[in-house]
Order: C-alpha cells, then sequence, then structure tokens
C-alpha cells in the first residue's frame, strides 16, 4: 500500500484503525503504525487532518514504549530466575532447555 | 558426469547444469572432506549423569560438544600448564592413569580452563588403590539410622571403604571419556606430538591437535525435577522428550522345593532361608562394571553352592525350603532386594516375611586373607546362634571368625531385611573390618585383582577347565555355605560330607561351557555388571541376568521331551505344571559331530522385577528407596581434528566472498557462449 497516493481522510482512518487495533494486546500494530506514519504526521507540511494523525501516532508511542518495558522486564526476570522457581518455573514454561538447571 | 553432455548446450540451460553439476559433485565430496578434517574415536565410554533426591552427580557436556585443545598430561608442569600457563585454554586433557585421582580431577572441576578429560584406561601407573565410590556406600539406605543402631550409623563404628575417593558422586560440568583402546590412545598421541608438543618450553604454534567429545545429558538438577518434566513432556509436548529412566532390571531367584509362582502372598507351610548375594556392579563411566571381587566372587560362590547342595536336596530334602536370590541393582541403594522386601511387604510375591526362617548373604568373598572367613552380624538384633556355621566349617581349611560385638554389618542386601523384621542372618565376607577391597566399584576390580593367573601355555580351551587358586578358594566357602544352609534348613549332620562344591563351577558344566564361551566373548571384553534401563529400553533382558538365569537352569533344572511350541506353552501339556516351573529352549551341548540338538529344560527359575519401590509408589523424594535414575541422551561420540585460529576461518570466509563478487561482476566476460544471445529482459 502506498501512502503517496491515498487521500488524506483514508490515511487518517487507516491510523485510527491501527491505534484501535493494537489494544487488542497487539504492540506490534503500534510499533508498525509508529515507523509507517512517522514521515506523515511530522515531516510532512501540514494538511487538516495531520493533527489527529499526530496524536494517534503519539499515543501509539507511548503504548509501545510501556510493552516494551513490560516485556522486557518480565522477560529477563523469568530467565533468571526460573531455574530458582523450580516447580512453578516448569509449569510457566513452554519449552524447558534439556540439561540445564 | 551425468552432465557431461554431446555438444554445447543452449544457454537457457548451461548456467542450470552447471549449477547442478557442481552441486552433485559436492554431494560426492562433501563426505569425504569430513573424513579428511574429523577422526571419529569408536572406542571410548563416556561418564553419564545420574540423579537422586537431591543432587545430580556425573557429567554433562554442552550441546554442540566440548572442544579443546590436546593436552597429555603425564608429569606436574602438564598440570601447571593446563591449569595456568598454557595459552591456548581450553584443553582436552589427554589423562595418564596415574594422575586420575581425586585431587587432579577436582582441581580440574574447578578450573575454567579445562574443556573435558579423556582417561587413559591401563594397567601401567595404576595405583595401588583406586575406588571411587564413597566410603560409606549405601549409608542412607540401610537399616542403620537415627532409629536403628544410632551410634553405627554413618560408619561411626568401621569405615567400610576407606579408600574410596567419591569421585562417582560428584558432578562435573565436562565431559569425561574413558580410552579403552590402546590402538586408538596411540593414534590421539600422535597427533599431540606432531602438532602440540611444547618445543624448548615455548608454546606450540597453529594448526593445533584438538578433540570434541559429546555426551550432552537431558536430566537436571535431581530426580524430582526429572520426573516432573518428563511427566509434563508427555501431557502437553506435541513431540516428548523423555529425559531420565529409572534403573531396572531383574532379580533372578529359585528355590530347593518349587513354588508356586501364581500363588502371592503368604505360602502356606513354608520355612525359608534365603541365601543372596548381589549380582551388579558400577564404576565411575556408563556401563563399566567389571567388578570380580565386588560381584562376581558373590555370584559364583552361590552359584557353586546351588550346585553343590542339589543333589542332596533331592535325596535327602530337608524339612526349610531354601530359596537363592541374586539382587539386582544393590550398588543403587540396594534396588533389588528392597523391592523384593517391598512386594513380600505387599503379599505380592511368591512368599512373604512371615515365611522367611534366617538368611545368609555371600559378600565379597574372592580375596581372603589366609584361611579366615568373617561371619557379620547385626548387633542390635543379635540372636545367639542365628547360623550354625561350625559343624559346616569343620573338615575345610577355612576359619569362620566373627568379628567384634559392637561391629554393624557391612553394606548388604540383608539390611533392607532387617529395616522391616528382624530377622536373624549373617553376612560372610573375607573382611574383619574395612574392604579387602582395594579397588571397589571400579574399573580396576577385574580378574586381575582377583588373582586369578593361569599358567602361560594353556590354551582358551584348557583355561576354561583349569583350576585356578581363586577358584579353589572360592570353592571352599561355596562349601562352607552349602553345609551352612542345610543345617539351616533342618537337614541331618550326616549327610554333611557329601556336600562339596566343584572348583570347576569357574565355568560349570560343560553343557554349559559353549553358552558361557559365547556370552564372554559376545561383547568385547568380559561381561559387565551395570545394572541398566531394563527391557523397555534396552530390549530383552540384560546379558548377565540371562546369564545367571540360564545357568541356574542348567544346575537345577531337569530335561524333558517337550517339542518347541509345547516348551512355549506348557498349560497345554497335563505333566507340566506353569506354576511350578519355567521352561526353557536351550540348544543342546555341542560336540565335534553334532552341533547340538535343541531341547526343553524346565526348571524353578524365576525373574522378578528389580526396580525401586520409590518409581512406583511415585514418591521421587523419597528418603526410603532408591531414586537413582539415569538421565537420556542424544548422541555420545568423540573425535579429534586439526584445530586452526578464527582468523584462518575468517579470512578464507573473506576471500571466498572476495571471489565470488569478482566472478559474478565479470560473469558476461567469462561465461558467454561463443554464439550471440539475444538480450532479453523479463
Amino acid at each position: 500500500m502506498n501512502l503517496e497516493r491515498m487521500p488524506n481522510e483514508e490515511k487518517l482512518s487507516l491510523c485510527r484503525r491501527y491505534y484501535l487495533g493494537g489494544f487488542a494486546f497487539l504492540p506490534f500494530l503500534w510499533l508498525v503504525n509508529v515507523l509507517w506514519f512517522f514521515k506523515e504526521a511530522f515531516l510532512k507540511p501540514a494538511y487538516t487532518e495531520q493533527p489527529q494523525i499526530k496524536s494517534y501516532i503519539k499515543k501509539s508511542a507511548m503504548g509501545l514504549i510501556l510493552w516494551v518495558a513490560v516485556l522486557t522486564t518480565w522477560i529477563t526476570i523469568f530467565q533468571h530466575f526460573r531455574a530458582r522457581w523450580g516447580e512453578v518455573g516448569d509449569y510457566l514454561s513452554f519449552t524447558i532447555p534439556l540439561g540445564t538447571a | 558426469k551425468n552432465c557431461v553432455s554431446g555438444g554445447p548446450a543452449p544457454d537457457e540451460n548451461s548456467s542450470m547444469s552447471r549449477v547442478m553439476c557442481v552441486s552433485a559433485a559436492a554431494g560426492v565430496l562433501s563426505s569425504s572432506v569430513e573424513q579428511k578434517i574429523y577422526v571419529e574415536l569408536n572406542e571410548t565410554v563416556p561418564c553419564v549423569r545420574l540423579l537422586n533426591a537431591t543432587h545430580q552427580i556425573g557429567c554433562q557436556s554442552s550441546i554442540s560438544g566440548d572442544t579443546g585443545v590436546l593436552h597429555v598430561l603425564e608429569t606436574e608442569s602438564d598440570l601447571d600448564w593446563i591449569l595456568s600457563s598454557g595459552p591456548h585454554p581450553p584443553y582436552m586433557v589427554i589423562m595418564e592413569t596415574a594422575f586420575f585421582n581425586r585431587s587432579v580431577m577436582m582441581r580440574m572441576k574447578n578450573s575454567s580452563r579445562v574443556a573435558g578429560v579423556a582417561v587413559i584406561v591401563s594397567k601401567t601407573g595404576l595405583a595401588d588403590n583406586f575406588s571411587p565410590h564413597t566410603t560409606c556406600p549405601n549409608q542412607n539406605t540401610g537399616v542403620y539410622s537415627a532409629s536403628y543402631g544410632s551410634d553405627l550409623a554413618n560408619c561411626n563404628v568401621t569405615m567400610w571403604n576407606p579408600l574410596g575417593n567419591g569421585l562417582s558422586y560428584e558432578d562435573f560440568a565436562f565431559p569425561v571419556f574413558a580410552l579403552k583402546d590402546e590402538n586408538q590412545t596411540q593414534v590421539i598421541r600422535k597427533c599431540y606430538q606432531d602438532h602440540n608438543l611444547r618445543v624448548n618450553g615455548s608454546a606450540p604454534q597453529y594448526p593445533l591437535c584438538a578433540m570434541q567429545l559429546f555426551s550432552h545429558m537431558h536430566a537436571a538438577t535431581d530426580t524430582v525435577t526429572c520426573m516432573r518434566r518428563t511427566d509434563l513432556q508427555n501431557r502437553f509436548s506435541i513431540n516428548p522428550e523423555v529425559l531420565c529412566d529409572p534403573l531396572s532390571d531383574f532379580n533372578v531367584w529359585t528355590s530347593t522345593r518349587p513354588l508356586n509362582n501364581s500363588a502371592k502372598g503368604h505360602a502356606a507351610n513354608e520355612s525359608v532361608v534365603i541365601a543372596a548375594t548381589r549380582l551388579d556392579g558400577r564404576s565411575f563411566f556408563w556401563e563399566q562394571a567389571p567388578s570380580a571381587e565386588g560381584t562376581v566372587s558373590g555370584i559364583v560362590t552361590l552359584l557353586a553352592t546351588i550346585q553343590a547342595l542339589s543333589p542332596v536336596t533331592q535325596e535327602a530334602p530337608p524339612p526349610r525350603n531354601i530359596f537363592f536370590s541374586f539382587f539386582q541393582g544393590e550398588a543403587f541403594d540396594y534396588i533389588g532386594s528392597s523391592k523384593m522386601v517391598y512386594d513380600m511387604e505387599r503379599n505380592d510375591f511368591v512368599i512373604d516375611l512371615n515365611n522367611v526362617h534366617s538368611m545368609l548373604e555371600i559378600g565379597q568373598v574372592g580375596l581372603r586373607r589366609g584361611r579366615s572367613l568373617w561371619m557379620h552380624s547385626d548387633p542390635v538384633s543379635r540372636q545367639n546362634k542365628s547360623v550354625d556355621t561350625e559343624s559346616a566349617a569343620a573338615g575345610l581349611n577355612l576359619t569362620v571368625d566373627q568379628p567384634s560385638v559392637s561391629q554393624p554389618l557391612p553394606p548388604s542386601s540383608f539390611q533392607r531385611f532387617l529395616r522391616v523384621r528382624g530377622i536373624p542372618g549373617l553376612v560372610l565376607a573375607d573382611h574383619n573390618t574395612s574392604f579387602n577391597n582395594r579397588y571397589y566399584e571400579s574399573l580396576y576390580d577385574d580378574a586381575e585383582n582377583l588373582n586369578v593367573t593361569y599358567p602361560p601355555d594353556l590354551s582358551p580351551d584348557e583355561q576354561l577347565v583349569y583350576e585356578t587358586d581363586a577358584a579353589k578358594s572360592l570353592a571352599e566357602v561355596a562349601t562352607l555355605v552349602a553345609r551352612s544352609l542345610y543345617i539351616q534348613a533342618g537337614g541331618e549332620k550326616k549327610n554333611l560330607n557329601n556336600i562339596t562344591a566343584d572348583p570347576k563351577i569357574w565355568f560349570l558344566h560343560q553343557h554349559v561351557s559353549d553358552c558361557v564361551r559365547l556370552l564372554w566373548f559376545l561383547g568385547s571384553g568380559p561381561p559387565q555388571f551395570y545394572i541398566g534401563l531394563g527391557p523397555r529400553i534396552h530390549g530383552p533382558v540384560h546379558s548377565v541376568t540371562r546369564f545367571v538365569q540360564y545357568i541356574l537352569a542348567n544346575l537345577t533344572g531337569t530335561v524333558t521331551n517337550l517339542t518347541e511350541s509345547q516348551c512355549q506353552n506348557p498349560s497345554e501339556v497335563n505333566t507340566e505344571n506353569k506354576d511350578l516351573f519355567s521352561y526353557f529352549w536351550v540348544s543342546g551341548p555341542a560336540s565335534v559331530n553334532n552341533t547340538g540338538e535343541p531341547f526343553c529344560r524346565s526348571a524353578s527359575v524365576r525373574l522378578s522385577k528389580a526396580v525401586s519401590p520409590a518409581f512406583e509408589l511415585l514418591e521421587y523424594g523419597s528418603p526410603n528407596y532408591s531414586i537413582i535414575p539415569q538421565s537420556r541422551w542424544k548422541s555420545i561420540r568423540a573425535r579429534i581434528f586439526p584445530m586452526l585460529t578464527l582468523g584462518v576461518g575468517v579470512a578464507v570466509l573473506l576471500l571466498s566472498l572476495l571471489v565470488t563478487y569478482f566472478i559474478s561482476s565479470k560473469a558476461e566476460l567469462l561465461f558467454s557462449s561463443a554464439r550471440e544471445t539475444p538480450a532479453t529482459t523479463y
């Protein structure tokens, strides 16, 4: 899909759909939203729909950063402490590495 | 060759066919490239991982093998080179026999510069003693504990295996292999001398000879964790991985009067004297357990006893039954005997504990000093004259002595029976306090340890029937045991002189000697007595268990004239009783002019399952039973190869990328054909 050839209203509605979709535990939609529409929102000359696209991009970015923080923290804790948690660690794991604690 | 065609190929096909030609050639050549680089070492034995309730023991390698530069450990300066001063860590240590001891191995364990160890197994340089087992074998699963003879527990009174260094119970994070084949060791030494030797004190240069050992074990931490993870895998995974397997095999038992195998629980009007010994051993390495003094001495003595008793018990049967049992898995916290006692308690065995009158166990009896044999009994439950050995010993070249009054029982299956019921009993052994065996549960407890030597000019057939001193000594012990058992079973003393064990029992009946020879030489070398993993995983019953079962059938059974199909389904025949006997279809004795007609033999020899009750009760942390599983693994192998630095590899990669770029940019010049091709664009 080439954003160049889309009318502005369609751009806005696409941006909004990606923003709303990200609330369904889909942070990658927000990531795509930010990367795709960044040029549109901040680097193009102003047009009527741009302030709304800007706000969606900003909110998507905040959501994305929050998700990244939470996931990084949880993954770090899990990787570090899984062996020490014993039974709980094993029940939480999908794949348990062979031969190590 | 299949891409050579008659003339120049048309252009559209030329590059394609060239690609196919190259890849076909590559397919043919690639296997020999691997062979040019790697030399596979086939005659190696790994050390594997075992678990218990709280620890993991044994060795582990990385999942893609551990690689290190070879270094042969022959002197102390080599040890310093490996551990601190050598410039090419990590090192793969080729350890001469003299250095395989606790201090060196613990230094290796604590160093980060050791990638693995390969131990040369030979008799040159072997220390005076080497026992990788603990100093107090099976201390937590015997009868002595805080509540029973607490001052006797944990070897407070007598250290049974003082020469034990406990290496088998340490956890190593690198692979340890044993090199048993002298020719292969020579190959490794040659590689080391050609490339890795220090010249005038300066470090050797690349390319160096390196070795890679693969022995990645699946299990980790302890038994509870391993069984839990196996369980999770079996329930939730699409492709379940089993992490560990319980050690399991079979006990072999027989009796002088047949017992009804289908009637479990208390046997009416049966009073039984149990004669027991162990059937297994272990060492530091997997499936290696020659265990001559530790196990074979007991097995052979009990077999000779059974043979000595069989004529008398037919002619003048004693009032009590004599039950002979070979327990498997005793090295690992009494697997076989704890299972039999457990079955007896739950009325799941042909007899129960109320049927047991007394017990006589044969411990290590091969290394007697002088004439003495020692009768060990339990000081806590000791009853007067539990087994009468004096009249049995009359006229024999043995004296039977009792150790001091307050000494506990040595590690023995009898302790498991005492845990449950105070049965009178004895353990016979050649040692008074500590073991005479200086190589207890190690690779070096072999025939030489038992002083089995032949005159140099005998052929193997003659050796098979030669009466060595060791055989004569064991035959005396067997005669004593047989006579004691006969008296204990209530037999009359006037028949005692007819009970004599034959020293040729060492290689048994002539009819069986072919079978023995087959088993003896079927594997490479003498039979190994490690318990293994049982029929589910290892195929049919372990060879040693089978060996003892068939020898017993030969010694105590009778020939029948059933056909093969009748032998396999004896319930169809009226005269035969499947409950009292088991039927074996065996080949007959081989002689010069006939190959031996097969026939059916019936004997009251049975196998009973030997797996720790903890695995049936699913109590994987149980302190009362053995909970030692063996880890699983995917592949175990070893190989050596010349190693180049990373720099060379990177340089080759960059060079090849450059060449590829150059060729592809000049492709039109290099690969154009004579004819002009029309330029087509896609």
